[in-house]
């Protein structure tokens, strides 16, 4: 789907990574974990294309930015929209302005709430965005990823809000459903079991040596 | 050991520099409270005129209804109007919406607008279209639009735009990012603004009046002109104090919820 070679980013003169090759198979779940400020944020953002590496190349069988969506740390949210308008704004690529200058498809509104059901938000679903809590926020922003459909989805650590339980069924949510249709999940975590109870691959970056990271395949675990 | 000394010229800063000229210059204009110079007694002619204002005379109550009725229509389609017109001006005047060759002149033509006064405006419109309310309300348009425009641009300016970026990122395009990106940030604090501005539209419409651009501005200059009618007079005045406060109650109310709204529960 993928393929990372040789990539480095420097920012203010300081590497970040260097010589990092890696390649994302379909249907996979990968984890990057390491100290904050390594560099898995950035790393994220390249995969993206929102930020060019300082060296290397990446070769995406994915359409120019398309199919690629990102679930941000920040969350970035409409904060004065709906919590049904905030996942309804993930289809916006799929339809022309002239068809959602008055409102969305209906099949895109009972899809949405399918999403917000799943993640326990749907009773609160003309609640404005900024009424919710930062955990509500956080699964908010997952469902408008969710709802744009991604082959690949980048997701900036997803679940930091969360409480172990939603943690859980949110990664096992994002795996299912992307597995289902054949795409995969980059994803950046801080625990280490959500990592072996979930990831297929993990890259491990390392703050104190650049060129010293290190690609894991692991032994499937059935959760 | 010498003691550590500032310079003594450290302790001016922009704000200290501009405090003291402001009282210098208020201290120079001392002149202009010396009055006509005549020995007159003030606080007499006061409480004499004060007194012509009681009881207020509330046999006119019908006739000052209607004129605040007026009033209040004047003010309501003026801020609908304006509020129209500022939402296209402003994305002409936004940094962040607008292209550089369009934003300045938008600015330019806005600073002129502001510029001139209400009273102004209301003058220009009765020599136009005549004594009526028509001529209240395209004063009040006009005026209205100077600060709406500035108003709304200012808040595309600072609202926050990680949202829209979101969308775009999502595939959504420039016009779908600022409609369910943007706007959606914007448009409590916008809301706020209209609401402020009905406000003091209804202030305004009270005044405008006097120079023939209808309302009930026109009964306070005929009472004011005319010999003992200071009473009716006061009664306007009431009916024009009793509606601003209520405006002005209900906007803060609604203001302040939109507010704790927007800003949530996250801490």
């Amino acid at each position: 789907m993928m393929e990372v070679k040789d990539v480095g980013l420097s920012l203010s003169g300081r590497w970040l990574f260097q010589s990092l090759n890696l390649s994302i198979p379909s249907s996979s779940f990968i984890a990057i974990t390491g100290p904050s400020g390594v560099g898995k944020t950035s790393l994220l953002r390249i995969l993206s294309s929102k930020l060019s590496p300082t060296e290397g190349k990446i070769t995406s069988m994915l359409k120019d930015g398309q199919d690629i969506s990102m679930i941000f740390q920040d969350l970035q949210l409409a904060n004065g929209a709906s919590t049904l308008n905030n996942v309804l704004s993930g289809c916006l690529g799929r339809h022309s302005s002239f068809k959602t200058l008055l409102g969305f498809p209906k099949k895109e509104k009972e899809t949405s709430l399918e999403w917000l059901r799943m993640f326990g938000l749907e009773k609160k679903a003309r609640q404005w965005a900024s009424t919710l809590s930062r955990g509500e926020c956080q699964r908010l922003a997952i469902c408008r990823s969710m709802l744009s459909s991604p082959t690949l989805l980048l997701a900036d650590e997803p679940v930091a809000s969360l409480d172990s339980d939603w943690a859980n069924r949110t990664l096992h949510i994002l795996k299912d459903s992307q597995k289902k249709r054949g795409g995969s999940v980059v994803c950046s975590l801080h625990d280490e079991n959500q990592v072996e109870q979930f990831a297929d691959y993990v890259l491990r970056l390392d703050s104190t040596n650049p060129d010293q990271w290190r690609w894991e395949k692991l032994a499937p675990l059935d959760a | 050991m010498n003691k550590p000394e500032l310079p003594w010229h450290s302790r001016f800063d922009l704000l200290g520099i501009t405090f003291l000229l402001f009282l210098a210059a208020s201290l120079g204009a001392l002149p202009s409270i010396e009055g006509s110079g005549r020995d007159l007694d003030y606080m007499g002619n006061l409480a004499r005129f004060a007194a012509q204002f009681f009881p207020p005379d509330w046999s006119i109550l019908d006739r000052t209804l209607s004129g605040l009725l007026e009033t209040i229509q004047i003010a309501l389609v003026s801020t609908l109007l304006a509020i129209l017109l500022s939402f296209v001006i402003s994305l002409g005047a936004s940094r962040n919406v607008s292209p550089v060759w369009l934003l300045w002149p938008t600015r330019m033509l806005l600073n002129i607008i502001r510029t001139i006064p209400s009273l102004l405006w209301a003058l220009l419109a009765v020599v136009i279209v005549g004594s009526n309310s028509l001529a209240g309300v395209i004063a009040l348009t006009l005026y209205s639009v100077g600060y709406l425009a500035k108003f709304f641009s200012e808040t595309f300016e600072s609202t926050d735009q990680n949202s829209q970026n979101a969308l775009k990122s999502l595939r959504a395009s420039p016009l779908q990012a600022f409609q369910y990106g943007l706007w959606p940030n914007a448009r409590p604090i916008i809301w706020s603004h209209c609401l402020w501005m009905l406000e003091y539209n209804v202030r305004s419409a009270s005044i405008i009046g006097y120079v023939g651009a209808g309302g009930i501005g026109l009964h306070l200059k005929l009472y004011a002109e005319s010999a003992d009618s200071w009473n009716k007079f006061s009664l306007v005045l009431l009916c024009i104090l009793f509606i601003v406060t209520m405006l002005d109650f209900t906007g803060e109310k609604i203001r302040k919820s939109i507010r704790d709204k927007l800003e949530g529960i996250k801490k």
